[in-house]
């Protein structure tokens, strides 16, 4: 890799604070023209903080960042607004004009024009609230690439995309740094490091680490770089005998593109089911029915389940509210005593999710707002599985969590299994599904379109029914 | 049809288009403020504003165009204020609304007596006279442009993203605040203008609670109208109808009481907004503050 | 610098921060009006606290906002915006004073019949809005304003027709026989054992809040409405609980005016006491006990008012600026939270 002309990205001994947290701490970073370059970095390590910092919507207390030209950045959440078309959120705020109007003939050409030259396929004219995730990800590279940015930051890209779509992502990627920009990829999947850039650098806690050449390191060694030593350990498989626990049979649900239509399955006891899919593929509409959100066709069956919702600030956690108050949501009814609440069983409960957890929080009184991601998920967790229910919906469980956290959570979810539990595990994360699930399920549009013992699974085949292709 | 049956239909259209224009006015900023993101409940407060300070003016110059500008003044004000609120302190804009309705009914109370040495309601003043029913087309034509801006302009555009995402607003390095601010000001003088259409329009003076909950119709026609400024203005006149309605029948049918038909429109804008159950859907950030990273 | 201002005025702490601020502003109004603080301050406090009837007095006008205030309070802290106290409160009054016309038993059942009527009253009000929007997504800001106006328009109507005294006599409803009054506490005043209900309502609403599964979910549902519905609280029925319940209390307060005060129902029964009451719950941060403590502030600028208005000349209406400008500041404390399964507004 040989560097043209200088830096496109100099960011020199930047450091960063949030109340109470230390979130960048004298990091550099130089990024070269035509280069794709890996930052990675645990969950909480200062990956995206430093990446809004060069795109300009964090300012850093301190340190200096020089960019030669403009500085793109495409959202891991994208930021589109979902109820305007296509051409309206790629050219918001640089609207071609004929007068006082917009001219909408010019913007959807130029739109058009850009999405040609770049091979992204795309309707300039569609609302993006009806798009599929892919397709909203190239909306939003496309507003970037209206600016011709020197400098392109990927937060995260290919969170939400399949196997097959990462391939056609990167493509374009790749093109783009050939003919000169310097594009940064934040991610935590090792694989596409290795697979398609050229530089790694590593954050940990805020310091950058470590630097690689990508062609003259490994996954391994990159993992270690992140969590400073060797990954902990999870807990053991036991064989079980597996009983009848959860059987959903012909299960219709959900609303349009992301409802399932005839899904019949079964969940037994003491194993962990894993549904890989993208996102966006129906997931929702099976975890909100077998919860008892949503209303259903077919028949579910269901015994007492624990249950670790998809988004625990909205669905699990009063985030003002204590650990011990937390400790109750959900169980209200099963601790009440006469009209009120049994505060000292509740007490209880919280200490010993506390302790099961290895929770790390000053009280069981202090607010849940005030503890790590990590830290509020362990809470979640433990109390979907602190009454031991014969049935455990787990929906992304470790997404976003250190990799400390991430292991924890999976360990009890497997020891739940290995008391006979049946557990249900939605996830968008392949990884997460291969180091927990017993069987494999795949979701794709609404349908269970494959299964497999995880056990010589074929990741690759998994990779291709999850986008669509007959495998 | 006879004569008399053709001379109420006449009366009670005349007065349906009277009605409905300051609800028009004020529904026509709750839409534009709506669509920027903030939720005014203020309408009520800014209307009461200009309702009373376009007495003050019409009554200190003589001059009721004065007193007209001086209620769009006094409405955009108080959307100021809601503006400040919203954006600088992101505080919660319902709460901040029901602050200026109160401000605004306690001030124009306070001001009455203050100035008017007359508590209760202000003496009479001098009238905008026939020249009201230019205000009563310029609500309709007001719905049309606003239409045209919010769709067809790039201002338009910024501010429904607004709306919707004011972070996607702000990637594309713009001012999502100071975007919701001009449309918060813009909702407030729009709101002015209705209450000065009350005090100097179709009466000449300003009495206590003269806008009687019209800020809160406004809202139920912002609702019903699906947040498009013309859907607003035609249920504005929907309401409209009810309030003339009410009047026209008093005194004509005897087995309805006067009080009882005093509802009606209240009533109607209830029914109004539970009629729509499931069939809208707000501007996604419609009353979310925008939190500015730093 | 505003924003500092501002800021630390919030840094204050809630009740003790709004309260100076009150001050502050109560000054200003007294100078627009060209009136020394220092006098129209010395008016306010001596026709408020200067002596046994002007305390009692300052005492009642606290019972008459303390109920609604607890209303407000309960529907808040559910998450939902009741702005219908006043229409709650008057309802409330109007079930107690129709009920009262009739009533002849002893003052001990009087007080409870008198009070179960305006509880009855309010609650139906308050469940109105709750049903709609539970059943109807209709957004309860607009649903109880809008009650507030047919509540006012029902009672004018029943009080000019139907529960009319007598020909003779003027809007009302017929007086309560003597030995169906509240029992009154200061003899010679008009304090009666209202004010000792609404402290024990208080007290029992901090119990029911804090204590109970009830309480627990109306909380868990006020504050983080999807993780309440996800968790085992029927979202449907908190929302028409809560409206009731809420509306119940401002009734309570119709109840108390109609039996401790007028001694009938007219609908000039409250001078917006339900609309004040936002600000007292406000201020009392959503805290039954703390909002005993605003009442009584408030109830200081109500009785205090008409004695600034009379011996310093500055008009009683400027209370009501103060109150609002104190809800506005306090918006930016930011109470309640959006819930998730939004209703169109």
């Amino acid at each position: 890799m040989e560097t043209v002309n200088g830096a496109a990205l100099r960011m020199t001994a930047i450091r960063k604070t949030f109340p109470g947290v230390v979130a960048l701490d004298g990091v550099d970073l130089e990024l070269n023209p035509g280069e794709v370059h890996a930052l990675v970095g645990e969950n909480g390590a200062g990956k995206s903080t430093l990446a809004q910092i060069a795109f300009g919507t964090l300012r850093a207390d301190s340190g200096t960042v020089a960019a030669r030209g403009t500085v793109g950045l495409v959202h891991q959440h994208f930021q589109l607004v979902g109820r305007l078309r296509v051409w309206q959120n790629v050219l918001l705020g640089r609207e071609p004009r004929s007068g006082l109007r917009i001219d909408a003939a010019a913007a959807h050409r130029a739109v058009r024009d850009l999405a040609e030259r770049n091979g992204l396929e795309i309707d300039p004219d569609a609302f993006v609230d009806e798009l599929p995730v892919a397709a909203r990800q190239r909306v939003e590279l496309l507003r970037e690439l209206y600016r011709n940015p020197s400098v392109l930051l990927l937060d995260e890209p290919t969170a939400a995309l399949a196997p097959a779509e990462i391939d056609r992502f990167f493509a374009t990627v790749t093109t783009l740094a050939r003919e000169g920009t310097a594009v940064l990829v934040v991610t935590h999947k090792l694989a596409e490091v290795v697979a398609y850039t050229q530089r790694v650098s590593v954050l940990r806690r805020g310091k950058m680490v470590a630097r690689f050449e990508t062609a003259a390191t490994s996954v391994d060694e990159i993992a270690r770089a992140m969590v400073g030593g060797d990954l902990p350990a999870i807990a053991a498989r036991q064989s079980v005998e597996l009983q009848p626990c959860v059987k959903l049979t012909g299960v219709s649900a959900g609303e349009g593109a992301s409802a399932v239509s005839r899904v019949t399955f079964d969940v037994r006891g003491g194993e962990i089911v894993g549904i890989a899919g993208v996102e966006g593929n129906g997931q929702n509409a099976i975890a909100d029915a077998i919860a008892g959100m949503i209303p259903f066709h077919g028949s579910i069956e269901v015994p007492r389940t624990g249950i670790v919702p998809q988004d625990r600030h909205l669905e699990a956690l009063v985030l003002g509210w204590s650990i011990v108050d937390n400790a109750v949501l959900g169980r209200q009814h099963a601790l009440r005593r006469g009209a009120v609440v049994d505060r000292a069983r509740a007490r209880s409960d919280a200490a010993s999710i506390v302790s099961r957890f290895d929770l790390r929080a000053t009280s069981v009184d202090a607010p849940v707002r005030t503890l790590s991601g990590g830290n509020q998920q362990k809470l979640v967790v433990g109390r979907a599985l602190i009454d031991d229910p014969p049935f455990v919906l787990a929906y992304q469980p470790t997404r976003g969590i250190d990799v400390g956290a991430a292991t924890l959570v999976g360990s009890r979810l497997i020891e739940a299994r290995n008391a006979g539990a049946g557990v249900l595990l939605i996830s968008f994360d392949l990884d997460e599904i291969f180091a927990l699930a017993d069987r494999i399920l795949v979701l794709y549009r609404g349908a269970i379109v494959g299964e497999f013992s995880s056990a010589g699974a074929d990741r690759a085949r998994i990779g291709r029914l999850m986008a669509g292709a007959a495998a | 049809m006879n004569a008399s049956d053709a001379a109420l239909l006449t009366t009670l259209l005349t007065l349906t288009l009277i009605k409905a224009t300051p609800i028009a006015y004020a529904a026509i900023g709750g839409v534009l403020s709506e669509r920027s993101g903030i939720l005014n409940i203020g309408l009520e407060g800014m209307m009461t504003g200009g309702a009373f300070t376009a007495v003050v003016f019409s009554s200190l110059t003589g001059n009721p165009i004065a007193g007209l500008l001086a209620g769009i003044a006094a409405g955009a004000l108080l959307g100021f204020v809601l503006g400040i609120a919203a954006t600088a302190f992101k505080a919660d804009q319902v709460v901040a609304g029901t602050g200026i309705n109160l401000v605004a009914a306690g001030g124009a109370a306070y001001g009455l007596t203050l100035i008017f040495d007359q508590p209760g309601a202000s003496p009479q003043v001098s009238a905008l006279g026939n020249a009201f029913w230019i205000l009563v087309a310029a609500a309709f034509a007001a719905a049309v442009l606003l239409h045209g801006i919010l769709y067809y302009t790039p201002w338009g555009l910024r501010v429904r993203a607004c709306g919707e995402n004011a972070y996607a607003v702000a990637d594309a390095g713009l001012r999502p605040l100071r975007l919701r601010m001009q449309a918060v000001v813009a909702s407030g003088a729009l709101a002015g203008l209705a209450g000065a259409f009350l005090s100097i329009g179709e009466v000449n003076l300003y009495s206590d609670g003269m806008t009687a909950g019209r800020g809160f119709i406004a809202l139920a026609a912002v609702i019903f109208g699906r947040w498009t400024p013309l859907g607003a203005t035609a249920a504005a006149v929907f309401f409209g109808f009810f309030e003339a309605l009410q009047y026209v029948l008093q005194g004509r049918a005897g087995w309805l009481p006067s009080d009882a038909m005093q509802a009606l429109p209240y009533v109607a804008a209830l029914i109004a907004i539970a009629g729509l159950v499931g069939r809208v859907r707000a501007p996604a950030a419609d009353g979310i503050p925008y939190e500015q990273a730093r | 610098m505003i924003r500092t201002a501002f800021r630390s005025a919030g840094a204050l702490g809630g009740p003790a921060g709004a309260i100076l601020l009150a001050f502050a502003l109560a000054a200003v109004a007294m100078l627009i009006a060209g009136v020394s603080p220092l006098d129209g301050f010395s008016a306010l406090f001596l026709g408020s606290l200067g002596g046994r009837s002007q305390l009692a007095e300052t005492l009642v006008q606290t019972t008459a906002l303390l109920f609604p205030a607890l209303g407000v309070c309960v529907a808040f802290r559910a998450g939902l915006f009741n702005i219908g106290a006043e229409g709650q409160l008057l309802i409330g009054g109007l079930a107690a004073g129709a009920l009262g016309a009739h009533l002849n038993v002893p003052a001990p059942l009087a007080a409870i019949a008198l009070f179960a009527a305006g509880i009855a009253g309010g609650g139906l009000w308050g469940a109105l809005a709750g049903w709609l929007r539970a059943k109807f997504s209709a957004s309860e800001i607009i649903s109880t304003l809008m009650l507030n106006f047919i509540a006012f328009s029902v009672a004018s109507y029943l009080v000019s027709g139907p529960l009319k005294a007598s020909a003779a006599s003027g809007a009302q409803t017929a007086p309560l026989a003597p030995g169906a009054w509240l029992p009154i506490l200061v003899p010679g005043t008009r304090l009666s054992v209202a004010l000792l209900v609404a402290l024990a309502c208080a007290v029992a609403l901090l119990w029911t809040l804090n204590r109970t599964v009830f309480g627990y979910e109306l909380r868990a549902s006020g504050e983080a409405p999807e993780a309440a519905r996800r968790n085992g609280v029927n979202m449907a029925r908190m929302t028409v609980l809560a409206l009731t319940l809420s509306g119940a209390i401002a009734g309570a307060g119709g109840a108390a005016i109609v039996g401790g005060v007028l001694h009938r129902f007219n609908t000039q029964l409250s001078p917006g006491y339900g609309y004040t009451a936002i600000a007292v719950a406000l201020v009392g941060d959503l805290h039954p006990l703390w909002i005993c403590a605003a009442a009584f502030g408030f109830g200081i600028l109500e009785s205090g008012g008409l004695a600034m208005q009379a011996l310093a000349d500055v008009p009683k209406d400027a209370i009501h600026v103060i109150e609002g400008l104190i809800v506005l500041v306090l918006a930016a404390r930011r109470y309640i939270a959006t819930r998730a399964e939004a209703v169109p507004l």
